[in-house]
């Protein structure tokens, strides 16, 4: 590991053209939201600035942000970022193994102290003093916090990372705990989703390496950029939702003709993510397309939300499109506001429930 | 005598160690500690029924399909719901797509690498073998992520997304596939078989599945491929002897795969010693006395996952599945093998399972998937329904059982006034890496590491490497 190396050298040295770098630097602007100018800075800062290393981890977890992260979309990004990386500890992908891979991890933290960049796929499960996740004979908690100490910035990935997930679901047996509660002091930047989206995974990443410095963050931590808007606000359904027309059943005429999944339980209006823009596996789909509801996979407490396949049977005032005028009047106003909107479904569960189910259903939202 | 341990094990799918203890060089016994727990059938207890679908697919990453199939299958017993033709075609198609999808990273990214080692620095294949499978940009092993991502299209345009799909329901999928989709379906099929037809087999699918003895495969190879990935794997395989590497155990099960109208496109079996005979479940049990869990029935209906971690002699948060009291070993091989394709059955008359079986087996049934993949994309009907409605489920016992692409799985769940009232999974890889038994009997992969043997200086020795990555353990699903 040489440690003047620019990301530069290491990109050409695998094989990148220099027109491809080119290539590369426009595509990452533009996934960034940035003007064409900034192509320029981009490819600048990675041809001058020495190369920051990147150290990831795995807790308690799927290995789906993995998974996700080397299907990323563009082939161009994809080569350039993993080539970037150079991924110098990952245990899903890394070439050493054992005590090799122990002894990079030592390295790094010695020769690259302060300098490099910790990313985290899963969380530390801290009950029976982190028995539940050895890692290298001792528990992964210890590990990611002396990782953690020696880090410059922390990308928490995914769900796991970032709040806990189906692993600190009820009774969250082991007590999976959110990387956030056992470092302290250090910049993270959680990028939640379950898995996160992969370009979206790829944009963070170069954009912390290029110019050294996280990206906007909203008040929980996430990228603006990607998080800033509901699953709901861009989804292609949308005029359907406006308009009243609902799927009801999952084999109804309606789900053929693509309407709205509301009434089958979706979660797009409260979630923030880039689903319905990004869409998945190279821009195809997104679980919504397929026909299925947005369970909300990127917010935090999701795996408790359930059941997740309850019915809305009927929405007063939504419904029949011959009131088009007056859903997409109501509607317009409910979706202002994610609170707004949940009080107005309590008030329609509550209207088409028995008082008994009506204390049963309060008693899961309080618990 | 001396003990080494090796561990954290990188390339493989979640966290593994393996505690060995050798005889001059040569391994004399192994211990597999599965060192991650999570709790997943304690978190199901509660719940509503289908909310399985959306929580027991994320134990793993890589196979959460086969987790969402397992988990539709055994709420479809409950329900009594049995999928129109066309969710058939489509489920079968995303779970065929996520296990051959397995079976290439599998190869690529985790176990072709490990030739790329420095030990192996003076072999006349090195150099060629380090040229196409290094990390991270081996030529190889990019055409293969490309090839990869394209072929996952398949799961994106049935199934929105990949991981942890939403789409796979009881009573069939969630989408109707308008004629553009059928289409691009087709497309990332036909994709993927060229891929394997020029670059990784370099055989048509169709030719290589016919061939019936390794001979066969290398004269084939040897005039119409000889520079294929897989000709240069037998090079290696033949130098290295991996024919004899890691020899399995003497029983395999296959739960039985792609069921289309109630009937398995591969054989349901349970082979032993030469006999094919039908699975019976009751005859699956959990031994726990060298697994972290207090003591419990053993029956996967009944038993549950308490935690007990402090446990004397327990050394794994994997259990030990038992049939009929003997291990077993699952995955490609078994169904191969129990489904009786030529080069599998002439291969294990030859030299039982071991590293090299393994790996072949998963391309054999590559080969003989695909081309079953485009007529389940071609069946698809247009106007007619993915799925059918049912009756919420309030009570009623279900297993599901699946093949996921490193074997056998089943999910055992019971459901008592209309919540989860138990939960069991047993993953493939909990059969393969089980712990010892009551008996002391040792796990396939515990058993198929006896004889192997490292080399001077080597702290992870390479053949313990090949003979553990040969089975493509998956650890997240292991102990869930
Ligand atoms: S409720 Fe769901 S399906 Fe309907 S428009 Fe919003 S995000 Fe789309
Ligand atoms: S649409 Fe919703 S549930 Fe689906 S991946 Fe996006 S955030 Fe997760």
């Amino acid at each position: 590991m040489s440690q003047t190396q620019t990301f530069y050298d290491m990109i050409r040295r695998q094989g990148v053209t220099r027109r491809s770098f080119a290539k590369f630097c426009g595509l990452t602007a533009a996934s960034l939201g940035l003007a064409p100018a900034y192509a320029q800075q981009i490819s600048h800062a990675l041809e001058t600035r020495p190369r920051t290393p990147v150290v990831w981890m795995h807790g308690l977890e799927c290995t789906c942000c993995t998974e996700s992260f080397i299907r990323s979309a563009h082939p161009l990004v994809k080569d350039v970022v993993l080539s970037m990386l150079s991924l110098d500890y990952d245990d899903t992908i890394m070439a050493a193994a054992g005590h090799q891979a122990e002894e990079i991890l030592q390295e790094t933290l010695e020769n690259h102290h302060g300098e490099y960049i910790l990313a985290v796929e899963g969380n530390p499960p801290l009950n029976e003093d982190g028995m539940y996740c050895i890692d290298g004979g001792r528990p992964f908690v210890e590990k990611l916090q002396e990782m953690a100490e020696g880090a410059k910035a922390i990308i928490a990935w995914g769900s796991c990372a970032s709040w806990g997930c189906v692993q600190a679901a009820k009774p969250n047996p082991t007590n999976a705990t959110p990387i956030d509660r056992v470092i302290r002091g250090k910049p993270i930047i959680k990028v939640p989703g379950c898995p996160p989206i992969p370009e979206v995974m790829t944009a963070v990443v170069t954009y912390i390496l290029t110019f050294d410095r996280l990206p906007e963050l909203d008040r929980q931590g996430r990228p603006k950029m990607f998080y800033s808007q509901r699953i709901h606000d861009k989804c292609y359904r949308r005029p359907h939702f406006d308009a009243g027309q609902f799927v009801e059943q999952w084999d109804d005429e309606n789900a053929r003709k693509g309407y709205c999944l509301y009434k089958m339980g979706c979660r797009g209006p409260t979630t923030y993510n880039a689903c319905s823009t990004i869409r998945w596996n190279e821009g195809v789909s997104f679980p919504i397309q397929s026909g299925h509801n947005c369970i909300g996979c990127s917010e935090d407490n999701f795996w408790d939300a359930g059941p997740f396949y309850e019915r809305l049977q009927n929405i007063n005032a939504f419904g029949v499109e011959a009131n088009a005028d007056k859903i997409g009047a109501a509607t317009a106003g409910i979706v202002g506001g994610s609170i707004a909107l949940h009080a107005a479904l309590s008030a329609v569960k509550r209207a088409r429930k028995s008082p008994a189910e009506d204390t049963k259903q309060k008693e899961t939202e309080n618990a | 005598m001396s003990r080494l341990v090796v561990g954290p094990f990188n390339r493989v799918e979640g966290d593994l160690e393996v505690r060995l203890t050798f005889d001059g060089y040569t391994v004399s016994e192994a211990h597999v500690v599965s060192p991650m727990f999570r709790g997943f059938e304690t978190i199901l207890l509660d719940r509503a029924p289908e909310d399985a679908l959306a929580i027991a697919p994320r134990i793993c990453g890589i196979c959460s399909v086969s987790q969402s199939v397992a988990a539709a299958t055994a709420l479809a017993k409950m329900a009594h719901v049995i999928p129109p033709m066309n969710g058939q075609f489509s489920t079968q198609l995303t779970l065929a797509c996520e296990n051959l999808s397995d079976h290439l990273t599998h190869f690529y990214l985790f176990f072709m690498p490990d030739f790329t080692n420095a030990v192996y620095e003076n072999k006349p294949w090195h150099e060629e073998l380090h040229k196409r499978f290094r990390i991270p940009d081996g030529t190889s092993r990019l055409k293969a992520m490309e090839a990869r991502a394209k072929f996952l299209h398949v799961t994106g345009i049935i199934a929105g997304k990949w991981p942890h799909t939403l789409a796979i329901q009881p009573g069939g999928t969630t989408l109707e596939l308008d004629q553009g989709a059928r289409i691009r379906l087709m497309r990332a099929i036909e994709g993927y078989r060229n891929f394997l037809e020029r670059d990784c087999l370099g055989l048509p699918l169709e030719a290589f599945s016919e061939i019936n003895s390794i001979d066969a495969l290398r004269d084939e190879l040897n005039t119409k491929a000889p520079s294929s990935d897989l000709a240069l794997l037998l090079k290696v395989f033949d130098d290295l002897d991996l024919w004899s590497a890691g020899p399995g155990a003497d029983q395999f099960i296959s739960f039985g795969a792609y069921p289309i109208n109630g009937e398995k496109t591969l054989r349901q079996g349970v082979w032993d010693a030469g006999e094919i005979k039908p699975v019976d479940t009751g005859a699956i049990i959990e031994d726990i006395s060298h697994a972290k869990y207090p003591s419990m029935p053993t029956s996967p209906a009944e038993s549950h996952s308490d935690a007990d971690p402090e446990k004397a002699d327990a050394y794994s948060w994997c259990k030990a599945p038992r049939y009929k009291g003997r291990t077993a070993e699952v995955g490609a091989y078994a169904r191969q093998l129990i489904d009786g394709a030529p080069l599998i059955k002439e291969l294990h008359s030859r030299t039982g399972s071991s590293v090299a079986g393994r790996i072949l087996a998963r391309w054999v049934e590559t080969a003989r998937i695909v081309p079953l993949m485009e007529i389940w994309a071609h069946s698809l009907q247009r106007n007619e329904n993915y799925l059918s409605e049912y009756a919420p489920i309030e009570q009623g016992e279900g297993i599901g059982l699946v093949e996921a692409a490193r074997g056998a799985l089943g999910h055992w769940m019971r459901v008592e006034n209309g919540l989860i009232s138990n939960y069991q999974i047993i993953a493939p890889t909990t059969w393969n890496f089980s712990p010892r038994d009551a008996n002391g009997v040792a796990g396939p992969l515990e058993t198929a590491l006896v004889g192997a043997k490292k080399l001077e200086g080597e702290k992870s020795p390479v053949s313990v490497q090949h003979i553990v990555r040969s089975f493509d353990p998956c650890m997240v699903c292991t102990a869930h």
